[in-house]
Parts: C-alpha cells; sequence; structure tokens
C-alpha cells in the first residue's frame, strides 16, 4: 500500500523534474502545451512511419535537454505499452484481424506483411503520444498547466475548481498513508483479507465523510475573503524571446514533416 | 452603542444542526482598535463565535451588530454591502490546510485582494512588503501541502493582512508553533495593532495573551462568558482559569508538591 501510493505521489506531482533548469521547464507553459498539443495531433494523424519514428526521437532529444533522466522517462512511457500489446497490437498481427499477404505462419494463425504494420503504427502512435504528454507533465508543474488551459478558453471556475482539486489530493494521500501507518502500527501488516477489507471501507466512508466536512470549510474561508461565485485569478505568464523562437521552430519542423509526408505519398 | 464600537453581540445563541449548543446568550462589545482574547476550553464556543463575527454562519437567536449595522444573512445579498464589510473584516481559520486552498502560496495570498477588486500593483506591492515582513519571500512559488506547521501558519495570516482589514480574526493563531515562530508572530500582531486595528484572537495559550490582547473573554463550559476583564486580572485570577479548565494542577507525585501548568493548546476546537 505504501509503495502504491508512493507511485501515485510521484506519478501526481512531478515537481522535483518541472523545477529543473532544462530547455522545456524554461517555456511559458501555454506555448509548450500548445506545441506539444500540435506534435500530438501530428502523431496522431500521421501515416508514415518514419514520421512517428522521427517525432519519438524528438521526444527523446527533448528528455534529455530539459534533464530528464532516460531510464525514468523510458520507463513511465513504456510501462503502459505490454497491456496495449497484449490487448490489441498482438490480435493486429494476425491474418483474423488484418488480412492480407502472409509473412509466417503457425497451424490455422498466420501473421500477415499488413498485421506487422497495422501492430507497429499502433504501438508507435501510444508510445509517442505518451511520451508527449509525460514530457508535459514532467517539465511542467501542474498549477501552471492548470492555468495554461486558461490561454485555450477552458473558463476560469473550471480551471479554479481544478487546482483546488488538485492541492487537497495531496492532503487526502497524506491521510491515507498516517492512516495506513496507523494501522500497521497496531495490527501489523499480516491481517486477514476479510478484515483488511472491512478497513480499506471503513476508511473511504471516513475519507468521504472529512472531505465533506473540508468542503464546506474551505467554502467558508473563500467566502471570508470575498469570493461571490466569480473567481478572479492571478495571471503571471510572461512570453519571452526563447519562447517566439521555439514555437517558431516548432512550427518549421512541423510543417517539414507535413511537406515530407505528403511529398512521399505523392 | 458608541461611535467607535465595532462589534455587538446581544444575547447571542447558536446551534449547530439546531441542536447542538455552541453558544448560549453571549454579550460582549468590541470597540475600534481593541486587542480581545477569547479563552476557553475545547468546544466552549470561541470558533463559533469567530464564524459569526465573521458572518460566515448566523445567529439563531440574538444579534450582532457591525458598526452599528445588524449582520442578517439577508444583508449579504447586496454585493456592495457585502464587498465593503470583506474588505473590513479578515478571519485566519484554526486549521491552515482550510485557509491554503490554491495550488500555490502566491495564489493564495492574491486571491482575497483578487476578489475585492484591488488592482494587481497595489497587490504587487503589499504582497512584496508583506512576504518580506514575514519572511515567507522564498515560498511565494511552493505549493501549501510543501510548507511546514509554522510557514502554513505565516502565509495564512499572510492572506489576510494583504487585504489590509480594520478588524483581524485569528483562531488559534499559535497552535503547534515553535517559541521563536510564535514570538515573530505575536511581534506581527503586535504592528497591526500599533496600526489602529482591531485583533480578536481565540487561544488556549495563556503565555501570549498579556502581549496580545487588553481584554479578555473567558468562555465557560456552559457555552456563555464565565467572565472578561483586563489579562492581568483574568490571568491573576486562578480559581477562574481552574474551574474553566484552562489550567489544571500538575502534580510532582516523587517530590510531592504541586504547580499550575496552563492547558496545552489543542487542533480539536470547532
Amino acid at each position: 500500500m505504501g509503495s502504491a501510493l508512493a507511485f501515485f505521489r510521484q506519478a501526481l506531482f512531478a515537481e522535483e523534474t518541472a523545477s529543473l533548469p532544462g530547455l522545456l521547464q524554461s517555456l511559458d507553459p501555454r506555448i509548450k502545451a500548445a506545441t506539444l498539443l500540435s506534435f500530438l495531433l501530428l502523431t496522431l494523424f500521421t501515416r508514415s512511419l518514419a514520421m512517428l519514428l522521427l517525432i519519438y526521437l524528438l521526444c527523446l532529444c527533448l528528455a534529455v535537454l530539459s534533464r530528464i533522466h532516460l531510464g525514468s522517462f523510458l520507463l513511465r512511457t513504456w510501462i503502459f505499452i505490454p497491456l496495449f500489446s497484449l490487448l490489441i497490437a498482438i490480435p493486429a498481427l494476425f491474418s483474423f484481424v488484418s488480412p492480407g499477404k502472409p509473412i509466417l505462419s503457425a497451424g490455422f494463425l498466420c501473421v500477415t506483411e499488413q498485421g506487422i504494420r497495422a501492430a507497429g503504427f499502433f504501438i508507435g502512435r501510444v508510445i509517442t503520444s505518451v511520451s508527449l504528454t509525460v514530457l508535459l507533465s514532467m517539465t511542467t508543474r501542474h498549477f501552471e498547466l492548470l492555468k495554461a488551459l486558461r490561454a485555450f478558453g477552458v473558463p476560469q471556475m473550471f480551471v479554479m475548481v481544478l487546482g483546488i482539486s488538485y492541492r487537497y489530493i495531496y492532503l487526502f494521500v497524506e491521510i491515507v498513508e498516517n492512516t495506513c501507518r496507523a494501522v500497521k502500527s497496531r495490527v501489523g501488516s499480516n491481517i486477514h483479507y476479510r478484515k483488511g477489507q472491512r478497513l480499506v471501507t471503513w476508511n473511504m466512508a471516513h475519507l468521504w465523510k472529512r472531505s465533506y466536512h473540508l468542503n464546506e470549510q474551505v467554502y467558508h474561508a473563500m467566502l471570508s475573503r470575498g469570493f461571490r461565485g466569480e473567481p478572479a485569478a492571478l495571471d503571471h505568464f510572461q512570453t519571452r524571446v526563447r519562447d517566439w523562437l521555439w514555437l517558431g521552430g516548432c512550427v518549421i519542423i512541423i510543417a517539414l514533416l507535413v511537406y515530407a509526408e505528403a511529398t512521399t505519398r505523392t | 452603542m458608541t461611535a467607535d464600537t465595532i462589534f455587538e453581540c446581544r444575547d447571542l445563541h447558536y446551534a449547530y444542526q439546531g441542536k447542538f449548543p455552541a453558544l448560549c446568550g453571549i454579550e460582549m462589545t468590541i470597540a475600534a482598535g481593541e486587542r480581545v482574547a477569547l479563552v476557553g476550553a475545547n468546544g466552549s464556543g470561541k470558533s463559533t463565535l469567530l464564524n459569526l463575527l465573521d458572518a460566515l454562519i448566523f445567529a439563531d437567536r440574538g444579534s450582532i451588530s457591525f458598526r452599528g449595522g445588524v449582520l442578517a444573512e439577508a444583508a449579504f445579498r447586496n454585493e456592495s454591502f457585502s464587498m465593503d464589510f470583506r474588505k473590513q473584516v479578515g478571519l485566519v481559520f484554526q486549521n491552515p490546510d482550510i485557509q491554503l486552498f490554491c495550488p500555490t502560496v502566491r495564489e493564495d495570498i492574491a486571491f482575497g485582494p483578487l476578489q475585492l477588486g484591488l488592482d494587481k500593483q497595489t497587490l504587487t506591492n503589499r504582497m512584496e512588503h508583506l512576504t518580506a515582513t514575514l519572511e515567507i519571500s522564498r515560498l511565494l512559488d511552493r505549493a501549501p501541502h510543501q510548507l511546514s506547521v509554522g510557514e502554513k501558519r505565516k502565509v495564512a495570516l499572510a492572506t489576510i493582512l494583504v487585504m489590509d482589514p480594520d478588524v483581524l480574526l485569528l483562531d488559534e493563531p499559535t497552535a503547534g508553533l515553535d517559541p521563536q515562530t510564535t514570538t515573530h508572530l505575536v511581534g506581527i500582531l503586535a504592528q497591526f495593532s500599533r496600526a489602529g486595528k482591531t485583533i480578536v484572537t481565540a487561544t488556549h495559550d495563556l503565555h501570549i495573551i498579556e502581549d496580545i490582547s487588553d481584554k479578555v473573554y473567558v468562555f465557560g463550559q456552559d457555552r456563555r462568558i464565565a467572565a472578561n476583564g483586563s489579562p492581568v486580572e483574568i490571568l491573576g485570577n486562578t480559581a477562574l482559569l481552574q474551574a474553566n479548565n484552562l489550567i489544571h494542577v500538575h502534580t510532582h507525585h516523587a517530590r510531592d508538591h504541586r504547580t499550575m501548568m496552563p492547558v496545552k493548546a489543542d487542533n480539536n476546537e470547532r
């Protein structure tokens, strides 16, 4: 349970890597989000495996330039691949899903060229999309990412609610962690699964009750400071020359990739 | 009521869910610039009174007046009255995790002034000055969950002081703080008081009473005011403090003598 919470905390609060003095960390979150989203769209719509490979290599280069440990980056991005492969990519290899030119056959199972291509595309798209998303979340403080949503027209109220939820998730993780320690200190780790189930259920109910009570108190705290249903927020984003250079560079790369794919197809 | 009366409570009653009494027949007058301490054991209704004074909840019976006008729920439907009241009165909650609900310290400090329509330049100037005074400038871009208890309390105080209210309501401001941070906080409150502001503090910490108040109200277990007077009068009345669970007799069995000990602060006050 402790290690699960630690993983959850690490996955949710990538503050450490977001504070490193790297390339992506130094960019305006709005421009960074917009450019990485453009690469994501390109990944989803491309029909070229070479293009996917190029974007994936770009992700790895950006991870290195942003001082993210390559091992942990690869672990975070490849961790979901076996699950997707098992459910979708592996069946896609065979003729019963992707009929076409047979490459290899064993009994009634036949791997086709079209199947290999489809599975390759699928894994390529997933890994590149996940890499782009992980890059964005690992190099941007989450509250900045939330505030960047405002630039894409997301209402202020929605951003504020997300921000408050993010802030209190940490508090609840801490409460759950402390409860686990308290249980362990009294009954140890070896408890019967039925008792364990009871404890977990009781804790879920208790946490829900606490969050409900907290909700009311936080509303009072907001009311006390003049909140009347229309939140006003501090906006301290400032674009610099490097942000515009980055944006220009990305536009050129995306234009070149789109042009290359279009000419290759014709 | 005189011209400089800030709050006036008359026969104030409040019960949670209508059946758990928290305050019974409170009579109290707080003048402008006065420093008032509310002391009492757990569950004696101090925090409830602060919530009533900040118009977050409303009395079941009796009344509270603020500068001569009755604080009623209907009055807060008027936006200008509500804004004016919120600008003048600030409440620092007992639990800083409730007060600090934004993703960063900077946003938390800016929240109140922005809601009340303060322009961004004035806000920036106030924030710089205040965070320097409270020694929290380095925490501005940190998330509240990354702060220590002392830091959280200072930030919670900053979220209210930045609004520059005339009246400051504080709920157990020194609970869980080390002596040095407590002294720093008391010093900041003294500065605030010198500027002519009114301070109402609910506390268990009898050590700071003389430094933060001119008048003390003692809340009894019956949720009424048991006594009021100057800090010297109240702190000198051992029988009163003992009867209201504010000090206890500490017995040293080994040495066979008895001393009076103040009750330690507790975080479970409602």
